[in-house]
């Protein structure tokens, strides 16, 4: 079969036309994204002439607008990605810090009217500040008789620190409720006993165990003495 | 036979923009001190001191950082250096910012003790753990040394 051109006569102009439809069809496909489709429209023979120059060209520019678009399909996953990795680092950096707030001064109510205060790490001033704030706010919010601080986990503590501690105990009697201190450590005792602090009033105690029975065997007697007049009563 | 060279100074830098970096530099500060054989009661200290100097740079200083500098040749027996360093103002009165209860201008009002959410007592308890402490201050900021010796 002889070689169709477009100067071939009425035959020849309606291949071109059925060519150009396709073209035209082709860059439809590839104005709505479809490349795959426009792609296999425009997988014909190759021909010879000047119109096959402006399909090839056409291919061509197909061909490199197919790459930028994976490219660029490709770059946003992975900005979305990170963008994602982001926002997960942020919520953990979040969460961590609410739970190292939390932590720095964990008030738990251990028993009815009972707070217990454990002190761990590092106090500074700071710290401190913020304890005293805390138990103070906490022991008019539940209404406790009854606060335990317990500062076993703490190694070193500023004479100053420590002796805001104390004051935080006598605070506490204020407020009308009893201050237990548990496990101070010799070297805490020794800073105490430096700075000359008035300790009258403030009771101490070997350990968190200790200051539990304490509080224990105190609320069983006071039980006993509100039960006496009771019984008595009832005797008369 | 040549001296053998002194092992260099091992140095750490940590950040210092938000509380939370105060609590990473305290607790590696005192990781670092027990590494280099500090003891127990001296790294807690240390970490006190860092804890206190980091704090100052975020209440006060505009941005900075804490240097650890772990040095086997300061003092008889190798020591800690501390160096805190930040773009803030400087202290405008050191002797008074050192005294308990004060700040740089003068004692705290005890009302606002729990809104400035410290008690003025922070570079008194520098003072007392360092062994050494200096103080420098330049166009660009300042910064606070402190040494505890081995």
């Amino acid at each position: 079969m002889p070689k169709k051109t477009p100067q071939d006569g009425p035959e020849g102009v309606e291949f071109t036309r059925n060519r150009l439809e396709v073209l035209i069809q082709a860059l439809a496909y590839a104005a709505i994204d479809d490349f795959d489709y426009c792609m296999s429209l425009m997988r014909g023979d190759a021909e010879g002439d000047s119109f096959a120059r402006l399909e090839m060209e056409f291919t061509d520019f197909l061909g490199k607008l197919v790459g930028a678009k994976t490219a660029l399909n490709e770059a946003l996953v992975r900005a979305e990605e990170s963008n994602r990795e982001l926002e997960a680092k942020l919520e953990t950096i979040e969460r961590q810090q609410a739970a190292i707030r939390e932590l720095s001064t964990p008030i738990i109510e251990v028993w009815a009217g009972v707070l217990c205060l454990p002190v761990v790490g590092i106090v500074d001033s700071q710290r401190s500040a913020e304890m005293t704030e805390t138990l103070l706010e906490t022991i008019v919010a539940k209404q406790a008789r009854t606060a335990i601080v317990d500062i076993t986990g703490i190694e070193a503590m500023d004479t100053k620190t420590a002796d805001h501690f104390i004051k935080m105990a006598k605070a506490v009697r204020l407020l009308g409720a009893d201050c237990i201190l548990s496990g101070i450590n010799p070297s805490i005792a020794q800073t105490l006993t430096h700075i000359g602090v008035d300790l009258t009033g403030i009771r101490t105690l070997r350990n968190l165990r200790d200051a539990l029975q304490f509080f224990l065997r105190e609320q069983a007697a006071s039980h006993l003495v509100k039960l006496q007049p009771l019984v008595e009563s009832a005797q008369a | 036979m040549a001296e053998p060279d002194a092992p260099r100074p091992v140095e750490r830098k940590f950040p210092v923009r938000a509380m939370g970096d105060v609590l990473i530099v305290r607790k590696r500060a005192q990781e670092l001190a027990i590494q280099f054989g500090l003891g127990g009661r001296r790294a807690t200290e240390l970490a006190i001191a860092v804890s206190e100097l980091a704090t100052n740079i975020v209440k006060y200083g505009i941005q900075g950082e804490v240097v650890v500098i772990l040095d086997s040749e300061a003092g008889a027996r190798g020591g800690i250096r501390v160096v805190a360093r930040d773009e803030g103002p400087p202290i405008r009165n050191l002797e008074v910012a050192l005294q308990d209860g004060c700040d740089d201008t003068g004692p705290i009002d005890p009302t606002l003790v729990l809104r400035r959410g410290g008690l003025g007592t922070g570079l008194g308890a520098v003072l007392r753990f360092a062994d050494l402490f200096e103080y420098q201050q330049g166009e660009t900021g300042k910064a606070i040394t402190v040494t505890f010796f081995r």
